[in-house]
């Protein structure tokens, strides 16, 4: 695969944003979408020449040397995982501009414009094959989305905004600091000041386990706090309540799976034997967020916040997937950070839409919209049925894997079966209460269906007509929304495609973590050894 | 070669009466000079003379450079002052400048008129 | 467009890139079959599709009835030839892919395979049959019922029906645990969609809700089964699973009674996979949605939630009989719910007075029947009653439909009476009469051998004497509210009184005005009401049903294999796949039988004793299959009788009868019965209300707590800087105070520090 098609996936969304920036008003949209749809050549190059037999390659690597005396390098590459994810932000992009169209009156070149940013940014996170390169674009997707918070969303705006970026930046200044530390570690060992994330991975897991655990810690700082983890969620639900209809896609659809990529890209393979260690911790946390949000969904009024802490819940189960640090988890996880970008958006979109028209998001005040939005409310029912789990659709294999590595993940059970990766982080009773995630799951959006979807037809008082819409969804909504449900159904009937391609770098990804998990107790015990002979000589000169 | 200051005007006047003057008198003066100042600008409400009161310690400061300088042989000290007078001018048309519109604002030339930036 | 463009490729490129894959299928061993099977799941999908096109164009006729029944008809064909052509060997056909995960390792390498593929033996032929025959009836049925509605919701109504029917052939023959559960979930969906068909109505959609999140409880259990399955056994696929040899030595231990040598896991399978047949066939404690389902149109109650839908819960416990076998609990406790469910519903069902509640709970009970004989060890028992019950309770649903409908909506027993003498209604009055002779029981009927087949399996099978006593006084009691119905609504006096129904044509457009002149229109029909007789669909399906539910009780005369030592057609077909509780090994047993007949299980001796039983237990002295066949047909027809001395002996119209009087002598017990035992309000009590409150504890402590940790932090510098504050006056002079201080202080610590260093 050629480097060019990153880079151009990278490059085009930068120039067009300044091209939008500079045009005029009125065209802003269309440039803006005609950037996004222009992105999506080089996507579906990468996807075509994409070796997948060799999916755990990172393949279309490229190199250009920034800081030399300091290691720096700006280089990219994707293997399968990344590539999928690129995938997703790049069919997201036509997405969420389509679905501004009409909700953006007023300032429409800022607006896209930075929507462009924020592509580019998101993009540079997946294909990043050097920390720096990875950190400023995991940073730089902060900025496009405060401005998408502060200047284009709704009522409590300012407080979202700042608090979506104070949370997240905040978090993500400890990750910095802990893999500055990872890089001065690594540059210990070597003698070589590199921030290349392969030389760092395999390097590494060499630090003591007390080390890692800070390491750890430090990561799951921003990371935790991105995907988002209990209890570091509750920027999210504020932000997404109040982003515009294409923020809240965006950071359901990639922005949170920025968080559980880290962890798979960074915690596991950095800090392979703190990160095991500490599994039944983040699993706890993940099953704590999945039952609590789910139940503080079923009582929202708010339609919007409900759909919000349904990521929390969902998320939940992607961490899940993560701690058991097996190979059905690993899937099963990045299968979610997939699926859930499509039914989650797919939801916020349908949300998007209906504001639009009646200006309210309270449950109390609008409802019963089968009976005028028929088209709307079979998507709505869709959407929510894909986001409940149910099998066909997307958010199913996904779940099921996840719960099954939970299953697989006990000690006792990888012994009796004498396979390797198997896991032996967590047990039975992580997936039992995860798995009342799916009962509340089906509570809370069943709840939010029967309400807005069926009963008697309400509509805010002095409701009138939108201008421009027509009462029922129209034609580019509609199609703004059948990519998302046909890729609900791909994903549903097929998710074997997804699972073969991600299966070798995931089997890499468990074998490097168990493997090395020894070895850093093998070097440990040397380093000991070491620095007491070294302490010794020190006091009897 | 003496300097001016070993050879002043006080000494051809009175040559035995007066003792020679040292570096530590020149200190003093223009430490006296520089208190002055300083605490005529805290004591003073009227902004023009504070802004005098700042010139004195210029002044004063100005005077320990050139102590200095003769006392370690350099010009080094002189070179400030010059700049420090050069600044010290600009400064000041500057500063009547902006004492003349705040008074014009308030009709006041008290600095206590103006505390806006109060905490 | 360049959206799908990105996705077709996706699906162009994966396969290429893993033609290489060399993960051969773990089911090698078993044929494959020939792959115009596919057509009986795809058929009902592609109708499904068909009526959403419908539904697009806008089509106002009843082409989506005549579409569905086409389809689920051609899927009945295929079915039967299915069935013809099946030679006794169980076969896989596959679809596609679907999920699998390959785990390498230094251990070997597995993987997790659940393809999109069908699993064919006798268990499913049998079940398939009458799903996809009775799915063709009921549309047919349906094309007439739901004729008010045509249009849009016309569309929707078999678009569901469809879908149902695809989830439903998913669910009995997929070919492993997962696609199970997507016909278990795909049915939930399609019950869920049609219960709420009128969306209108607030108690439609909470009869949607509640029977999808009920279900959804049961479903998580299934989940937690189908995961712990795989997980100890390495499969999900059937035909690896139940030819699994650590499997089948549980078994074996299992029926010498060594429940030690099974580990406790596997025997935790079962219990999960019972909460999940507890739901779907509405077994206490989670039946309560089934009767609340019945705000559904008429034909989807007949179809989902009376004669197939509500049956999965016996079906997966009869494919999965072995994993039940082998755990100690299991059984006991299926047989002892299924008991006590139907007692506890017959009785409820004795004290309503709407007749298509009063059958809603007759289902329930019928179902727990079902469950006590897969727990008393006769899963062919079970399923023979799943096929009897299926027939006349369909057939029993569809004529309470065509009275509902012709009736403008009443259902009240009380308001309704003699209808066999009014013009028209002949057919569904004989309909009703041969659905009730065979659900109370009357002997030589099928529903009287099959009942029969359970209790005397009670009476056989050591240790569930009680079990068999229960169930006959139920099937007393069964007998008593049937004809209860049957004396009330058809016999006696003719009198009627519509409901207030309307049959509406511009039913979608006008929502509230529908509801509006509602009451107006029920007033004035109320004077000169003709009922619409129902027309030749109806007709003709209540025919056929009435025939086949005349002839089931064929198959238990029919059909038997000598060779096999099956005595009947049912027992044929069930004791030849894994529900055979005297042989896990599908249609191996009889060769299993021929290699070491020594060591073939004796039928009779259940998985809890190790003692030799006699072979038969005797009831009041005799053979008990013998007996029963003379005592439940006594109780039968003490219970009709019962029924006719108190509701029809002597009535003059149609709302009081000798019943009453009586009932006001058991005091407050009928009108707790009539409200349910209070169940419902119950578990509002003990459940939702608490985790309702809980929930708004929660979401109150997140925003007040958890979020509080985080403003505190985010208000900590800003406390700072109130404190500094003050420092900042403003004044210029205070600052210069400040500044002069700060160098003093600063000059005079190096001072004493160079003074002190000095001294030093």
């Amino acid at each position: 695969m050629s480097p060019i098609w990153t880079i151009l996936l990278i490059v085009i969304p930068l120039l067009g944003a300044l091209l939008v920036a500079f045009d005029r008003e009125e065209g802003a949209y269309q440039s803006a979408m005609r950037t996004m749809l222009f992105t999506l050549i080089p996507g579906l190059f990468m996807l075509y020449q994409f070796d997948y037999t060799m999916g755990s390659e990172y393949q279309g690597a490229a190199s250009i040397n920034w800081i030399s005396d300091l290691g720096l390098k700006l280089s990219i590459g994707t293997d399968a995982i990344a590539l999928l994810l690129i995938a997703l932000t790049v069919l997201l992009g036509p997405i969420v501009v389509a679905a501004s169209k009409t909700a953006i009156t007023e300032d429409r070149r800022k607006y896209y414009a930075w929507l462009l940013v924020l592509q580019s940014a998101m993009v540079g996170v997946f294909a990043a094959r050097d920390l720096m390169l990875f950190y400023i674009c995991f940073e730089f997707t902060l900025l496009p989305m405060f401005v998408l918070i502060r200047c284009y969303g709704s009522t409590n705006r300012v407080a979202a905004s700042t608090k979506f970026f104070l949370y997240t930046f905040t978090g993500s200044m400890m990750t910095l600091a802990g893999l500055m530390y990872v890089v001065y570690f690594v540059a210990q060992e070597t003698g070589i000041w590199t921030l290349d994330i392969a030389m760092i991975t395999s390097i590494a897991p060499r630090m003591p386990l007390d080390h890692q655990a800070w390491v750890l810690f430090a990561m799951l700082a921003g990371f935790a706090v991105k995907v988002p983890l209990f209890p570091v969620h509750t920027w999210l639900p504020l932000a997404h309540t109040e982003a515009p209809t294409a923020g809240s896609v965006i950071l359901a659809g990639v922005l949170l799976k920025l968080g559980t990529y880290g962890l798979l890209r960074f915690a596991i393979p950095i800090t392979p034997a703190a990160f095991i260690e500490y599994a039944p911790f983040i699993a706890t946390l993940s099953v704590i967020g999945i039952i609590y949000a789910g139940l503080i969904c079923w009582v929202q009024e708010d339609i919007k916040k409900l759909v919000a802490y349904s990521s929390v819940s969902h998320l939940g189960f992607c961490v899940l997937g993560l701690a058991a640090l097996n190979v059905s988890g690993l899937s099963g996880s990045v299968l979610y950070m997939l699926s859930h970008g499509l039914s989650t958006g797919g939801l916020f979109l349908m949300i998007g839409f209906m504001y639009e028209r009646y200006h309210t998001r309270d449950m109390r005040q609008v409802g019963g919209l089968a009976s005028k939005m028929p088209v709307w409310s079979f998507f709505m029912v869709f959407f929510a049925m894909a986001s409940v789990g149910l099998p066909g659709l997307n958010g199913f294999p996904s779940e099921v894997l996840c719960l099954i590595a939970a299953f697989q993940s006990d000690a006792a059970w990888t012994a009796a079966h004498e396979a390797g990766a198997w896991g032996t982080t967590l047990g039975p009773w992580f997936a039992v209460f995860a798995g009342t995630g799916m009962v509340i799951a089906a509570m809370y959006l069943l709840y939010m269906v029967g309400k807005i979807c069926f009963g008697a037809y309400r509509e805010p008082e002095g409701h009138h007509a939108h201008e421009v819409l027509p009462t029922d969804l129209s034609r580019r909504e509609i199609w703004t929304l059948i990519p998302l449900a046909v890729g609900c159904l791909v994903f549903g009937l097929r998710p074997v495609y997804l699972l073969d391609a991600v299966s070798d770098p995931i089997n890499d990804t468990v074998i490097a973590a168990y493997e090395n998990q020894h070895h850093e107790l093998h070097i440990e015990t040397n380093e000991e050894h070491a620095m007491t002979e070294h302490s010794t000589s020190e006091q009897h000169p | 070669m003496d300097s001016i200051l070993s050879t002043s005007l006080a000494q051809l006047a009175f040559p035995e009466a007066v003792p020679t003057i040292t570096l530590a008198h020149y200190l003093f003066v223009s430490a006296a000079m520089f208190v002055m100042g300083l605490i005529g600008f805290m004591t003073r409400k009227n902004m023009i003379i504070m802004f005098l009161c700042t010139e004195l310690m210029f002044q004063g400061a100005g005077l320990a450079l050139i102590a200095f300088g003769r006392h370690h042989l350099g010009a080094d000290g002189q070179t400030f002052v010059i700049f420090v007078l050069c600044v010290a001018a600009a400064e000041a048309a500057m500063a009547l400048a902006l004492v003349v519109l705040l008074f014009r604002h308030r009709e006041s030339l008290s600095s206590q008129s103006w505390k806006e930036l109060n905490g | 467009m360049i959206n799908t463009t990105l996705l077709s490729s996706m699906l162009a490129l994966a396969p290429d890139a893993h033609a290489g894959g060399a993960h051969a299928p773990a089911t090698s061993e078993v044929a494959s079959g020939p792959s115009w099977i596919l057509l009986i799941v795809a058929l009902p999908m592609v109708t499904t599709i068909l009526c959403g096109i419908y539904a697009m164009i806008g089509n106002k006729s009843k082409l989506p009835a005549w579409t569905t029944v086409v389809g689920a008809g051609i899927a009945f064909l295929c079915t039967v030839a299915m069935y013809l052509s099946f030679d006794g060997t169980p076969y896989t056909v596959h679809a596609f892919d679907w999920i699998q995960v390959h785990f390498s390792s230094e251990g070997g390498d597995k993987s997790m395979i659940a393809n999109f593929s069908f699993y064919i033996d006798t268990l499913t032929i049998y079940w398939m049959l009458f799903v996809t025959g009775l799915a063709t009836l009921i549309a047919l049925y349906a094309s007439e019922y739901m004729s008010h509605d045509i249009g849009t919701s016309y569309c929707r109504f078999f678009g569901a029906f469809g879908l149902f029917v695809f989830s439903m052939a998913c669910l009995v023959m997929g070919d492993n645990l997962l696609m199970l559960y997507l016909g278990w979930e795909g049915v939930g969906l399609c019950s869920y969609l049609l219960i709420g068909y009128f969306y209108k109505k607030p108690e439609a959609v909470a009869a949607a809700k509640k029977a999808f999140i009920v279900n959804r409880i049961g479903d998580l259990g299934l989940a937690l089964g189908v995961y712990l399955t795989f997980v100890h056994f390495g499969s999900l696929e059937y035909a690896v699973l139940f030819n699994d040899p650590t499997l089948l030595g549980y078994v074996e231990s299992a029926k010498v009674g060594d429940f030690s040598a099974i580990p406790a896991m596997a025997q935790w399978i079962p219990l999960l996979f019972m909460i999940g047949a507890f739901g779907k066939s509405a077994q206490f404690p989670l039946y309560v949605w089934l009767p609340d389902a019945m705000e559904g149109p008429t034909p989807v109650s007949a179809l989902i939630h009376a004669a197939t839908m509500v049956t999965a819960g016996v079906y997966l416990i009869a494919r999965t009989y072995p994993m039940f076998l082998a755990s100690e609990h299991a059984l006991p406790i299926v047989a002892w719910i299924g008991t006590i469910t139907a007692l506890l519903a017959a009785t409820i069902g004795m004290a309503q007075f709407d007749i298509k509640r009063i059958m809603a709970y007759s289902t329930v009970s019928q179902l727990g029947y079902m469950f006590a004989g897969l727990g008393v060890l006769t899963p062919t028992g079970g399923a023979y009653h799943v096929l009897t019950h299926a027939f006349f309770k369909a057939l029993l649903f569809l004529c309470c439909g065509a009275v509902m409908h012709g009736f403008a909506g009443q259902l009240d027993l009380r308001k309704l009476s003699g209808l066999r003498q009014v013009k028209g209604w002949g057919i569904v009055s004989l309909g009703m009469f041969i659905g009730c002779i065979n659900l109370a029981g009357v002997p030589f009927t099928a529903g009287y051998f099959s009942k029969d087949t359970i209790l005397a399996e009670a009476f056989v099978t050591p240790g569930y004497a009680m079990i068999g006593w229960i169930l006959l006084i139920t099937a007393g009691l069964t007998a008593y509210y049937t004809f209860r119905v049957f004396f009330r609504v058809f016999m006696g006096p003719v009198e009627y009184h519509p409901g207030d129904e309307l049959h509406d044509h511009d039913h979608d457009d006008h929502g509230e005005a529908n509801h509006h002149d509602a009451g107006q229109h029920g007033d004035h029909h109320a004077d000169h009401f003709h009922p619409h007789a129902p027309g030749w669909a109806i007709n003709t399906v209540l025919v056929v049903l009435t025939v086949c539910s005349i002839f089931a009780s064929g198959l238990y005369i029919v059909g038997g294999n000598k060779d096999a030592h099956t005595k009947h057609y049912a027992d044929t077909m069930v004791s030849a796949s894994t529900a055979s509780y005297h042989s896990n090994y599908g249609s191996h047993a009889f060769e299993y039988y021929e290699k070491d007949p020594e060591h073939y299980p004796v039928p009779g001796i259940g998985p809890r004793g190790t003692i030799e039983q006699p072979l038969e237990m005797p009831l009041v002295g005799g053979d008990p299959h013998k007996m029963m066949y003379y005592i439940s047909g006594v109780i039968g027809v003490i219970g009709i009788a019962l029924a006719w001395f108190l509701h029809l002996f002597g009535r003059t119209n149609a709302a009081e009868c000798k019943m009453d009087p009586i009932a006001r002598m058991f005091g407050p017990i009928p009108k707790l019965a009539e409200n349910k035992w209070y169940v419902d309000e119950i578990y509002w009590a003990i459940l939702v209300t608490p985790l309702r409150i809980g929930s708004h504890i929660l979401h109150w402590i997140d925003k007040l707590f958890v979020d509080g940790i985080v403003n505190v932090f985010g208000f900590l510098p800003r406390l700072l800087a109130w404190i500094l504050r003050p420092s900042q006056s403003g004044v210029l002079q205070g600052y210069a105070v400040s500044m002069a201080g700060g160098i003093a202080l600063l000059l005079l610590t190096v001072f004493v520090i160079i003074l002190q260093g000095g001294a030093s």
